[in-house]
């Protein structure tokens, strides 16, 4: 998208949220008292702020920098200041840790892990970690051989492995220090989310929803690898890790075993409700929060009932597991509306009084605002263009149903929004306490939804569904937004033509960072929305941008570049170049793609000379 | 040897809706003629090893029994010396073409390799291009053992025959087109329509 045109997507934006033009452009002071609620990030980093020690960047998940030399003054003198091949085509989603001058960088299958010196010109490798894993995985991943990164702690790093397993990697040498199977790869059960480290535990969850296996989150020792406990999202009580603490908020989700009795017979057993998106932990409320995926099948005629705990938010006790709360955003899921998005964890007002809050964009299309000691439902509101349901009851938290959009046996539902992909998707989302707001990288598209007969077989595919996408109303793929979660609006937007899949970085130069699907990498105005700089890296960005400082004492963004992920993968199979053998055509969805990016696997470092 | 004797019924319990559809489906063809109703009904038999990657177990006496064609795969692991003049007996066979469709379906190749094997988590089957041979016989080995990127094996879950049915309709999906250039315009590269997961 040009300049031009984007700015003129964003007088738009403005006029359609219903604020004057000129509220937002070139406003150098803070936002109004009212807007953000007076946010800010509820567990802020505890290292050094030129570091970026875990995932999300901090526990919230904030994605934000105290980092402030780019500045939105400055940012359009953003150059390149190094590259690298992780020598490895397909889905780079997640992002790099750097810690102690040295990035840790771990690649889609086959999960090589680099660990980069930053204090030598060149950025030679310390090490490179090639493990054991099953060239199977590769197969029975639903949406591409993607992994979403590393935690660190105690001097190592840990992330998981496709085919089901999680490593410990001695940050200094690189070697294993252990290694345990946690998934059942022969059954579809893969591993592509990022772990975190909580109190000498690393936190994991599994992947393959679309394969009937039974999601859970697990804790594993940081010293010996051994599996402290493991929490299923659907089965009996005891499975779950529920007793008698166990308080939801809503009366329907009060009772016994509802994990086996919102479901018929013994269909939980392939219910799917994975956890494959990321975590965050509270540690005031002793709390990690996590998502969890789409039902299994996606013919919801084979599961009637609530299907409880999929497409939920659940909040356990990170010492024991134990279930303290969930909140079923999607309950009976018939659209592949995964939970799993990321909740980031702020401190917010909400009609005048302060909450400890989590704020969820969900696969649905509703943005949440949620008490995150209680469950409660404190804000909800749409930030895509939502039809299958006309709104979210406040008095029970379940949404208000279309009966136009209900999907089925022997019916062809048309124009369904948003589509499976979600209003958003795996791509998180970020915060900044300077504005109150938070960016979230979004998608419009809409789906056709037809079911249809399926089978368990192990180890294949539980899905039951077709269901072909479309450009949402308005002809563009994405929109950049800024978010009110106090008040449930937008601020802004910036439309992009392809589906945004890239994750969001936001920082106290008031510069917000996110790439797209046709390989650009863009800075934005934190405040305004206005497009600051682009460069147009090497291949279509997933991967979420990071900052840090150097030991030259710059500060510099880095983010990968590799396309790929369910959008670079099944719905533009043609931007693959690689397989003599494996030649797609064009997808109907976003059938011009390829015109602008290939498979590619690349860090791209930038800074101000 | 009775149809029914030819296959055990599996422990697998499909979903209601498909056995009704493959009843139907199956009748239809058995009235046409040339498929057994059996032959075509989806039949999937779950080994004891739950990796469907393993080796697939040769057929013990109490599991299934194949279809005896002279000329078909012979039963067992490893296939030594597969003799790739084999002949597929369903080539060509409209009826055979039809009920491999289905069961491509039924046996979820469809959520791996797309519709029509647009290509998905597995890749194309429809570009008139083979990483492991496009031979009847070659593309029968694919389905028959696995591939080591994640095909499961089939062989000995599935009846012989039907793999043939599969392997005939897998090898009707190009239908004799150039899938070497892309230029956007539709001239050259049409769009086929694909479900993201
Ligand atoms: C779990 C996903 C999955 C399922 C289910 C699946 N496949 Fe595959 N299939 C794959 C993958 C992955 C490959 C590539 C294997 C490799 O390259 O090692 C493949 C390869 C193949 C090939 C070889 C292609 C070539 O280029 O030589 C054929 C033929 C094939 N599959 C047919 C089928 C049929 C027919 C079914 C249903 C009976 C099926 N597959 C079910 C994932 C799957």
């Amino acid at each position: 998208m040009t300049r031009r045109r984007s700015a003129a997507a964003l007088a738009l934006a403005l006029i359609v949220a219903g604020c004057a033009p000129d509220s937002g452009k070139g406003a150098g002071g803070p936002p109004a008292a009212t807007v953000g609620g007076n946010a800010r990030i509820a567990v802020p980093r505890p290292g050094p702020p030129g570091e970026w020690p875990m995932p999300g960047g901090d526990y919230s998940n904030s994605r934000y920098s105290e980092l402030a030399d780019i500045t939105a003054a400055n940012a359009t003198k953003l150059q390149v200041a190094w590259a690298m091949s992780t020598g490895v085509l397909r889905g780079h989603e997640g992002q790099p840790l750097v810690i102690d001058n040295t990035m840790y960088l771990v690649t889609p299958f086959p999960n090589v892990a680099y660990a980069v010196d930053l204090a030598t010109p060149g950025q030679p490798l310390k090490w490179r970690f090639r493990p054991e894993n099953a060239q199977a995985a590769a197969g029975r991943a639903c949406c591409d051989v993607v992994n979403r990164g590393a935690a660190y702690a105690d001097g190592t790093i840990f992330y998981n492995l496709l085919d089901g397993h999680t490593v410990a990697v001695d940050a200094k040498t690189g070697e294993q220090k252990w290694r345990t199977r946690m998934g059942d790869v022969s059954l579809g059960e893969t591993i592509t989310m990022a772990p975190i480290v909580v109190k000498g535990k690393v936190i994991v969850g599994s992947s393959g929803g679309e394969m009937g296996v039974r999601g859970w989150l697990g804790a594993l020792d940081v010293k010996t690898g051994k599996v402290l406990w493991r929490a299923y999202n659907v089965g009996p009580d005891k499975d779950m890790l529920i007793d008698s603490s166990f308080r939801p908020f809503y009366a329907h989700d009060k009772g016994a075993n509802l994990g086996v009795t919102s479901w018929v017979g013994d269909s939980w057993k392939r219910g799917g409700g994975v956890s494959w998106g990321w975590v965050s932990y509270d540690p005031a409320l002793n709390l990690v929060y996590y998502g969890t995926s789409n039902p299994g099948p996606w013919n919801e005629g084979m599961r009637p009932g609530d299907n409880k705990w999929t497409c939920a938010i659940l909040a356990r006790d990170a010492d024991t597991g134990a279930l303290k709360w969930v909140f079923q955003v999607t309950p009976h899921d018939m659209w592949d509306y995964d939970g799993v998005n990321e909740n980031i964890l702020v401190d917010l007002e909400v009609n005048g009084a302060a909450r400890k809050a989590l704020v969820h964009f969900d696969r649905n299309g509703f943005a949440y605002t949620i008490d995150r000691a209680t469950g409660e439902v404190l804000v909800a509101e749409p930030f895509v263009h939502v039809n299958w349901a006309r709104g979210i009851d406040m008095k029970t938290g379940r949404p208000i149903l279309n009966p136009d959009k209900l999907t089925g046996e022997g019916k062809l539902v048309k124009e369904i929004c948003p589509s499976l992909e979600g209003g958003k998707n795996q791509q998180p989302a970020a915060f900044s306490p300077q504005t109150g707001l938070f960016y979230v990288p979004t998608v419009n598209l809409c789906m056709d939804f037809k079911v249809r007969p399926v089978s368990y077989i192990p180890g294949t595919p539980y899905i039951g569904a077709d269901a072909p996408e479309r450009l949402g109303a308005g002809g563009f793929g994405g929109e950049f937004i800024a978010w009110d979660a106090s008040n449930g609006k937008k601020l802004w937007g910036i439309k992009e033509p392809f589906p945004l899949w890239s994750g969001v970085l936001v920082t106290a130069g008031g510069v917000a960072f996110y790439g797209t699907l046709d390989g650009w990498f863009k800075a934005v105005d934190a405040r305004t929305g206005a497009p600051l700089w682009k460069f147009k890296v090497g291949s279509g960005v997933v991967g979420n941008p990071i900052t840090y400082r150097g030991p030259d004492g710059k500060q510099y963004v880095a983010v990968y570049a590799g396309i790929g992920g369910d959008m670079g993968l099944l719905i533009a199979g043609d931007v693959a170049a690689n397989l003599p053998y494996d030649v797609r055509e064009r997808g109907t969805t976003l059938p011009d793609l390829a015109k602008w990016t290939s498979w590619g696997g690349e860090l791209f470092v930038f800074a101000i000379p | 040897m009775t149809a029914a004797s030819r296959h055990r019924v599996a422990a697998w319990v499909p979903a209601l809706a498909l056995v009704a559809l493959t009843a139907a489906v199956t009748l239809a063809l058995a009235r046409r003629g040339g498929i057994s109703a059996v032959e075509a009904a989806p039949s999937y038999v779950p080994l004891t090893a739950r990796d469907a990657l393993a080796r697939p177990e040769p057929a013990g006496p109490d599991s299934i029994r194949f279809v005896e064609h002279p000329d078909v795969y012979p039963v067992g692991w490893p296939s030594t010396g597969i003799p790739l003049a084999l002949a597929n007996p369903y080539e060509r066979n409209a009826t055979a073409l039809a009920t491999g469709a289905r069961l491509y379906v039924a046996y979820n190749c469809i959520d791996c390799h797309g519709a029509d094997g647009s290509g998905s988590m597995g890749p194309s089957l429809a570009d008139g291009r083979w990483h492991f041979g496009g031979r009847p016989a070659e593309v029968f080995e694919s389905i028959y053992q696995g591939r080591p990127d994640g095909m499961p094996a089939w062989g000995g879950r599935i009846s012989n025959d039907q793999i043939w049915m599969l392997v005939a309709y897998v090898r009707s999906l190009n239908g004799g087109r150039d899938v070497s250039t892309a230029n956007f315009t539709g001239l050259k590269s049409r769009t086929v329509e694909r479900s993201g997961h």
